[in-house]
């Protein structure tokens, strides 16, 4: 979707401080110059298909439709993707964009892990020094991520002030670009922030909705009734929406992390229920959740991905419009929706992706049998397993953790048996 | 002339660079911070550029972030702050107070009222360092119905066209931010290009009929005398907190009369 001079509706825009204009409109011009090249285009499209596996499935789940009575399932699998996310449309379009601005680092906060791990892939292909600024509590959450971005190469920097979460990472990552500017490039992994991220993001996440389109047709011969996506920062959502945007027959489903309930600091919803505010921060204008005093307030999300302040100004402008309607998904329900899949159809989906999977599965009983409903599965669950493993309780996990623990050859352990 | 740029002019008749300490309100506690202001101001500073506090300030050093984030673990109002700072203004009739915050508190709050409520309280300058002069318009006009100043930052990396345009524009004083980067000793300092100042200031100067402040990085009294004859205004932020956190308003007030006497 084309921004009005950075502005969707009255979300958007570029409210940075004064040192950091003259990058901003580096890379305003470059993608403008870049998303009209053939060679980069071209380009995009091979790393697209040669290194992350592209076009991702469309699965139709038969058991799940079975399953519901109702509304027939698809999944389009961004899971497929190199690195396990749909992240990685996103880190390839930006990381040759890097290279054609003749950038030699790059620089990228991380909330799941998802971006640092696709950020550090691509930075060691691309042969760029990458720093990835990630908040302590996530780094905790998300250890087995942190360690495979220090193997590719980068430097984590655990963030440890505010909540220490994705918003704190993404201040402290400004700060980074705002000092090295020069010869950085913050790689923004949703579709948030100044303009022209919100836009660009987007636009290098709609090879899902694109490829969408053409694989509806040719499997079932028309478009989706239904799409959902679950919606953190928006990117995985405005990739697959945007390109139906015009198609008013389908309707599309945004999934917020209800996290454990409506107060605030439980949860991590902005749009549906009123619950976020407008308000300007961290280079743009969307709905952010804040007290009455213009403070960002803290959010949860048993999925860290989903775990963040604001929205991307696109989804918020959309959903304020009515043509993406918002909803939430509760932890609890997640959890559920995330086993169900897994039990039903041998995926194993990531907690971000199963608040998507949590909504459809809510309606799904109530469509149609010949609707068609396509959800996206933003990432695969790999990441997730110490989360769903407490979640599910498992009860023979904690005695694995124990004794891995024990063989493994810490200092103290080495020291206990000299 | 503006209210602001009259100060200026008037005090600098007697002073080759006039000093602006910098003060995080609520920092640590809100009667502290307002006793370290009447401190300043006692000390004879010529002006406070007192910062009201948000939980994302993306333009500043750890060093202020840390202590945002302490003054935010109390209820922090701008409309008390503001009436608290009118009072010290009217106590100190010889130095002036300029509010700087981020622009998402004074947007909740209002950018009119903040406007009104300001001048009001004898506060003759706003900086909001988030706020682009191209999104502005509403602010600026707020600005103007009140009689006070706006304050725009320009940067040793703002494009030539885009330095003259906020050069010509600024009315109480123009913020030149001294180096890259945000403000006081930082993780990421070792990346910031350093420009020459002296270079910069001249071409800035051929821009602006506005007083020029410095600040950024300011920390020795050979930077301060290095501006004299080139600004009107030293600005020091973080290694004023850094000496406050390190021994209290005896440390602080120490710095000041090292630099500036
Ligand atoms: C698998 C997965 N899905 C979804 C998200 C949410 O991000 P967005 O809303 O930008 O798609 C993340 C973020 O880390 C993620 O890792």
């Amino acid at each position: 979707m084309q921004s009005e001079n950075g502005f969707y509706g009255q979300y958007g825009g570029s409210y940075i401080p004064e040192i950091l204009y003259s990058s901003q409109q580096q890379i305003l011009h470059a993608f403008e110059e870049a998303k009209n090249d053939p060679e980069f285009l071209a380009e995009l499209n091979k790393q697209w298909q040669q290194f992350s596996g592209r076009p991702t499935p469309l699965t139709f789940c038969a058991n799940l439709t079975e399953h519901f009575g109702g509304a027939q399932i698809y999944l389009k699998r961004e899971d497929l993707n190199h690195s396990g996310a749909h992240k990685m449309n996103n880190v390839i379009g930006q990381g040759l964009l890097v290279k054609r601005m003749g950038k030699k680092r790059v620089i990228a906060e991380t909330g799941a892990g998802q971006h640092g791990i696709a950020t550090a892939l691509v930075a060691a292909r691309l042969g760029l020094e990458c720093t990835i600024y990630m908040g302590a509590k996530d780094i905790e959450r998300q250890y087995p991520n942190v360690f495979w971005m220090k193997q590719l190469g980068a430097t984590v920097v655990p963030v440890t002030t505010g909540a220490q979460t994705l918003r704190d990472a993404l201040d402290e990552a400004l700060r980074d670009w705002s000092s090295s500017h020069e010869e950085s490039h913050y790689l923004i992994g949703t579709s948030c922030g100044c303009a022209p991220f919100p836009e660009m993001v987007a636009y290098f996440q709609s090879v899902i909705g694109n490829e969408v389109r053409e694989q509806s047709v040719a499997q079932f011969g028309q478009f989706p009734d239904r799409l959902y996506a679950c919606v953190g920062g928006g990117s995985n959502a405005c990739g697959l929406f945007l390109p139906f945007l015009d198609d008013k027959e389908v309707e599309m489903i945004g999934v917020e992390a209800g996290g454990k309930g409506l107060e605030l600091g439980e949860h991590s919803i902005r749009l549906s229920h009123n619950l976020g505010q407008p308000g300007i921060a961290q280079g743009f204008a969307t709905m952010f959740l804040q007290d009455n005093a213009g403070q960002l307030q803290e959010t949860h999300s048993i999925a860290a991905g989903l775990d963040y302040v604001g929205v991307s100004p696109i989804i918020a402008h959309l959903a304020e419009t009515g043509r993406i309607k918002m909803t939430y998904a509760m932890d609890d329900d997640v959890i559920a929706a995330c086993t169900l899949l897994l039990k039903k159809e041998g995926i194993i989906p990531a907690l971000e992706s199963s608040h998507a999977l949590a909504g459809a599965f809510k309606d799904a009983p109530n469509l149609p049998k010949d609707s068609k409903i396509v959800i996206n599965l933003s990432g695969r669950g790999d990441k997730d397993i110490f989360n769903v493993a407490k979640a599910v309780e498992d009860e023979t996990f904690p005695q694995f953790l124990t004794d891995y623990l024990a063989s493994y050859p810490t200092t103290q352990n080495k020291g206990d048996k000299a | 002339m503006s209210q602001l740029a009259t100060f200026i002019e008037e005090k600098r008749q007697n002073k080759p660079i006039l000093s602006m300490t910098h003060v995080v309100y609520g920092y640590p506690s809100v009667e502290e911070s307002l006793s370290w202001m009447e401190r300043l101001m006692q000390e004879g500073v010529d002006f406070i550029e007192v910062q009201f506090p948000f939980s994302d300030p993306v333009a500043d050093g750890p060093s202020i972030v840390a202590a945002c984030h302490k003054a935010l673990e109390q209820k922090l109002d701008v409309e008390t702050c503001l009436s608290q700072l009118g009072k010290l203004a009217k106590n100190f009739p010889e130095s002036r107070i300029v509010l700087m915050s981020y622009l998402n508190p004074m947007y909740r709050f209002g950018l009119d009222k903040l406007a009104k409520r300001a001048a009001e309280e004898n506060i003759l300058g706003l900086i909001l360092p988030d706020l682009p002069i191209e999104q502005s318009a509403t602010y600026q006009a707020a600005c103007k119905a009140n009689g006070i100043d706006p304050v725009w930052l320009v940067t040793p990396v703002t494009p030539p066209d885009r330095l003259a345009m906020l050069a010509s524009q600024a009315s109480g004083f123009l913020y030149c931010v001294a180096r890259s980067g945000v403000t006081g000793h930082s993780v990421h300092e070792g990346k910031a290009k350093q420009t020459s100042l002296d270079d910069y200031l001249a071409q800035i100067k051929q821009h602006a009929n506005a007083p020029m402040g410095v600040g950024f990085g300011l920390r020795e009294r050979d930077q301060i005398e290095q501006l004299i004859g080139k600004a009107d205004i030293a600005i020091l932020g973080s290694a004023l907190l850094d000496a406050y956190n390190q021994g209290g308003q005896e440390a602080g007030i120490k710095l000041i009369k090292d630099l500036f006497q």
